[in-house]
């Protein structure tokens, strides 16, 4: 009997049972979302690691002798122990437009996969040990060029032209995010990783007989800091430049980032949406409670005990959180499975299925159903303490205290007091009125706000710091006369040299492996900027550190940092922090080119070479720097924006959509509602007015002013809330390959607000069509 | 067929000044559903009330008593037959038009007062003053109801009574062409219902507007000028008070 009332109730209040249920379901997609592409792309992780024996510790060395490695084995808390060789290659690529750079490493000659970071493969086979000319190739460039097995690559090995046959086409652990110099955007078309048997590779680079990289894993309960500091002790004669964990190897911490950002997501915005599914239920069913007590009151006096009436609105309430996680659950699964997807391009793993846990809907559901019961748990409370005979009675008319507005109560008429007085007389409800609308906005904005950051780091990155728009690598430090050499070639504007080192910086705790970069005192190629963006001069003494790699380190301007040289004689020098600069993608640190050369105790020597180039002749001079024998890479910011586009345009426009669409969602669920349990309590004082001659534009009016102060109220407080997460979300990020600035721009904030608007003005037109058809006859007879 | 209570000069019938009436119904039928299932509120019924009369309407429930109410009143609109006041026809009118005709013309008072809980018994009677052509001070309403002491109180620190002559004063307030009441001491005692009755009385005096006033309590009939007795959805019998007596010398 009670259930047939509940499908009634249900039925009765459709639209107000759906727009909460979206509410909840859009909470409970997040949380499916994001828990089930974490729990895939960790998994996979895992798997993955697991099966390929990736690293926990690698280190690059300048060249050491092979029976090192006995040596390393032998450290204490070491599991197992490999050494290789690798090095950075130039590849000859027909078809691409700018040069293709890529890494060559090593694998045992034997024919048999490597202790550690083993591959996958996906196709062919691993070398064969007498061939040295064959090479598996990594799946990315392979993928995004149609490689397979057979096809021939022409290598640029230390100035050496030697051709190769793909023999095998494989994923690896080290390289599940790939990309060139730590770029946070893979480039699957101008970069690629090959493996070849050892004695090849060996040959070309002067390495036989020794190794230059070595990777370890460690012994159960060893400690991952005194490992290293044994390791970095025994690599230090051989040119050992530093040690690091799985923490700094590029790919494994880019993983880690996306899955750490997953897990905020996790958290953060189920509770966004639960809190405010929450609150309406609380006042739909309170409404639904107070406008049934006289019912509630009649069941109770034949007898049904209270708790069987409490839960027939629990079920209501059930229903509803059922019906949102049936959404949720849907949408989320769908979305995780999308999000999986715009991975992949990512993060490249032999297998990486989506996967529902099955308990995942459950625990969303159950979450839903728990926030949402102590949404309704005072309208639930007030039915099992309704005294029978009280309840039988009608509700007495709500007691509006203080009776003056103040200053407000001379000046507005009475029309305007009705609105005014209902904000006023429920304090607490007003206030999650106004924030639920209020939580709309930052959605929005948070959706929006990717364009303005990326155009923000855009224009920081590549238009103010990186004035450039070639960058060319060298095999091996020159003498500055390369930069000018280079100036005169047919279609360069300009020529900058700059000196990159690797270097370890330490400031008390922290330390981090970092490259150097030496910039002459008058670069125009590479303009640092401070948080004004204004250019900062380079140093004549000193280092200038981006804020961010200062955070990090805990230092600010005029504290010494520790350099550590991890190039040639590895001279350890302190210097002061002369400058704070600001910067986008990994850690900037800068010095004067002649300060960083003396303290390389070198000659005038330049590592790399800035180009502004004529984009006329750009054909050519790629064509010219892929054939000359120094050049190891080229890399060309044109390409590289447009990667960046390609990538990027397309996950902005899916979240902008999602976060638009689920602010659309708060703003209408919140509106709505209010506004439908506003014309419930007050049909009846609207029918009467109208009864007394007010227009329905007038009471339309009346009704809904208060809503509109409300929204009016909420988006400032939405919007600064906006702001306020942001910085919060952004900050907790604690992403090192990239920084996202917490930049919104007006366009952004009007476009959140216009969205919300739009959404609240909907809705109240929703209820407003109501308002007409108001029965006014029913309004003379008795309320309710 | 019981129509000579129906018949125009009967009914027309009225202080004998020989203007013309204000209200005017011809032949005013209101119908619900079709067929064998028609349920009839009102059967081609006329009437004429007078400028400044004062109209009891009696009746049991079902009488039809409210639905005339409602079409005089532009709340409603009959099947067949038509309704006007002065010039104004209330049987074609448009919402807008009906909604004017209730702002500009008439004052409603309800059985359960319906007054706004969240405005005090001043604002709730200068609501309607603010959108009135030619209202009075709210406060002179109020005193003209009695309760110049209660301005600044919201209706629920008011008894049933006071609340119900915060009603009239509202009701008032706009110096209505017509005061209409329905069922006004329906939720109340006797003493308290008598002070409503005075207030409207009043008004009906003092603003000059045409009254009608439903009820089922026929102690009421005594004040007014006309009594319609209504059944079947038809005026079964007209009196015709000789003397109106004063709401305190009402017995029942």
């Amino acid at each position: 009997m009670l259930d047939r009332k509940l499908l009634r109730d249900l039925w009765s209040l459709r639209g107000q049972v759906m727009t909460i249920a979206m509410l909840i379901g859009a909470g409970v997609a997040v949380l499916v979302m994001s828990v089930s592409s974490f729990l895939a792309l960790r998994g996979a992780q895992q798997a993955f690691y697991a099966e390929s024996h990736f690293a926990e510790i690698s280190a690059e060395v300048k060249r050491a002798p092979r029976p090192l490695l006995a040596r390393i084995a032998e450290l204490p808390g070491i599991a197992t122990v490999e050494g290789r060789v690798s090095g950075d290659v130039r590849v000859d690529w027909p078809g691409a437009e700018v040069p293709v750079a890529g890494r060559i490493l090593s694998l045992p000659g034997s024919g048999d996969q490597p202790a550690l970071n083993r591959l996958r493969l996906l196709a062919g086979h691993l070398p064969e040990p007498t061939r040295q000319n064959e090479a598996v190739m990594h799946a990315a460039f392979a993928e995004a060029w149609r490689v397979r097995p057979g096809d021939g690559i022409a290598l640029i090995l230390n100035g050496r032209r030697e051709a190769f046959r793909i023999v095998g086409i494989a994923h690896s652990p080290e390289f599940v995010f790939t990309s060139r110099q730590g770029s946070p955007l893979p480039d699957d078309r101008g970069f690629v990783v090959l493996w070849a048997n050892e004695e090849g590779v060996a040959r070309a680079f002067d390495m036989q007989g020794a190794f230059n990289e070595v990777l370890l894993t460690l012994a159960p309960g060893a400690s991952e800091a005194a490992v290293t500091a044994e390791l970095d002790r025994l690599l230090l004669p051989w040119g050992g430049r530093g040690a690091y964990g799985r923490r700094d190897q590029p790919s494994h911490r880019f993983l880690e980032d996306e899955l750490a950002e997953q897990r905020i997501l996790a958290v953060t915005v189920p509770v966004v949406f639960f809190g405010i599914a929450a609150f309406l239920l609380n006042i739909v069913l309170g409404r639904m409670v107070e406008a049934q007590r006289e019912q509630i009151a009649a069941l109770k006096a034949l007898g049904y005990p209270a708790f069987p009436i409490a839960a027939h609105y629990a079920k209501f309430v059930a229903v509803i959180c059922l019906l949102g996680s049936l959404l949720g659950v849907t949408a989320g699964a769908w979305m995780g499975a999308g999000m999986l997807n715009n991975y992949r391009p990512f993060f490249r793993f032999p297998e990486m299925p989506y996967l529902l846990p099955v308990w995942l809907p459950f625990l969303a559901a159950a979450t839903s159903f728990a926030v949402a019961l102590l949404g309704v748990y005072a309208a639930l409370r007030r039915i099992l303490q309704l005294p029978t005979a009280e309840a039988l009675r009608p509700a007495r008319p709500v007691a509006f205290g203080g009776r003056s507005l103040g200053f407000l109560g001379s000046r507005l008429g009475a029309a305007r007091k009705i609105p005014l007085r209902g904000l006023l007389g429920r304090p607490l409800r007003t206030f999650f009125t106004v924030f639920g609308i209020a939580m709309a906005l930052p959605m929005v904005v948070l959706g929006l706000f990717w364009w303005d950051a990326m155009d923000s780091m855009v224009d920081l990155q590549f238009d103010r710091i990186e004035r450039g728009d070639a960058f060319v690598a060298l095999t091996d430090p020159r003498h500055a006369r390369a930069v000018r050499e280079l100036a005169r070639l047919p279609g360069v504007l300009a020529a900058e040299g700059q000196r990159i080192v690797p270097v370890r910086l330490r400031a008390a705790q922290q330390s981090r492996l970092l490259a150097l970069t030496g910039l002459p005192s008058n670069a125009e190629l590479r303009v640092p900027r401070d948080a004004a963006f204004r250019p900062v001069p380079i140093p004549q003494d000193g280092i200038a550190l981006s804020r961010r790699l200062a955070e990090t380190l805990g230092v600010r301007e005029g504290d010494i940092v520790q350099v550590e040289m991890l190039e040639g004689a590895r001279h350890e020098q302190d210097l002061p922090v002369a400058a704070l600069v600001e910067d986008v993608i990994g850690f900037t640190a800068l010095v004067e080119i002649g300060a960083l050369n003396r303290l390389m105790r070198e000659d005038d020597l330049v590592s790399h070479i800035a180009l502004r180039i004529d984009p006329l002749e750009a054909g050519a001079l790629w064509q010219y720097l892929a054939e000359r024998p120094r050049v190891a890479a080229t890399n060309v910011k044109a390409v590289w924006l447009r990667a960046f586009d390609e990538v990027i345009a397309g996950l902005v426009l899916t979240s902008a959509v999602t976060l638009t669409g689920f602010g659309i969602i708060i703003a209408v669920g919140v509106v709505y509602n209010s506004a439908r349990v506003a014309l419930q309590e007050r049909g009846w004082e609207m029918a009467s007015l109208r009864v007394l001659g007010f227009t329905r534009q007038e009471v339309g009016r009346i009704l809904l002013a208060e809503l509109a102060v409300a929204v009016f109220l909420a988006v400032p407080i939405g919007l600064f809330l906006a702001q306020w997460i942001l910085g919060l979300i952004l900050g907790a990020r604690d992403n090192e390959s990239f920084d996202v600035p917490a930049v919104i721009s007006s366009g952004t904030f009007a476009a959140a607000a216009l969205v919300v608007l739009g959404a609240a003005f909907a809705s109240a037109v929703l209820v407003r069509r109501r308002i007409d058809r108001l029965d006014l006859v029913a309004a003379l007879k008795a309320r309710d | 067929m019981i129509m000579a209570a129906n018949a125009a000069p009967l009914a027309g019938a009225s202080r004998g000044t020989g203007a013309p009436p204000v209200f005017v119904a011809r032949g005013l039928t209101k119908s619900y559903g079709s067929g064998d299932a028609t349920v009839y509120a009102l059967r081609d019924l006329d009437l004429e009330i007078q400028q400044g009369e004062f109209v009891v309407l009696l009746g049991p429930s079902g009488s039809g008593k409210s639905t005339l109410l409602n079409i005089l009143g532009g709340l409603d609109v009959p099947s067949a037959g038509r309704a006007a006041w002065r010039d104004h026809e209330l049987t074609g009118a448009d919402e807008a038009a009906l909604t004017a005709y209730r702002r500009d013309h008439v004052g409603f008072v309800f059985q359960f007062y319906n007054l706004i809980p969240s405005l005090t018994a001043r604002e709730n009677v200068e609501l309607v003053a603010e959108i009135a052509r030619n209202p009075m001070p709210p406060e002179e309403a109020l005193a003209l109801v009695g309760l110049s002491h209660r301005l600044d109180h919201f209706p629920a620190q008011l008894s049933g009574g006071e609340q119900q002559r915060v009603a009239v004063a509202r009701a008032i307030v706009k110096r209505p062409d017509a005061l209409l009441c329905d069922e006004p001491t329906g939720a109340l005692d006797v003493e308290t219902g008598k002070l409503v009755l005075s207030a409207i009385a009043r008004a009906n005096r003092e603003v000059g507007a045409t009254t009608i006033i439903i009820t089922h309590n026929a102690a009421i009939a005594g004040m007014a000028d006309r009594v319609l007795r209504m059944g079947g959805g038809r005026i079964v019998s007209i009196e015709r008070n000789p003397h109106r007596l004063a709401p305190e010398d009402l017995v029942w």
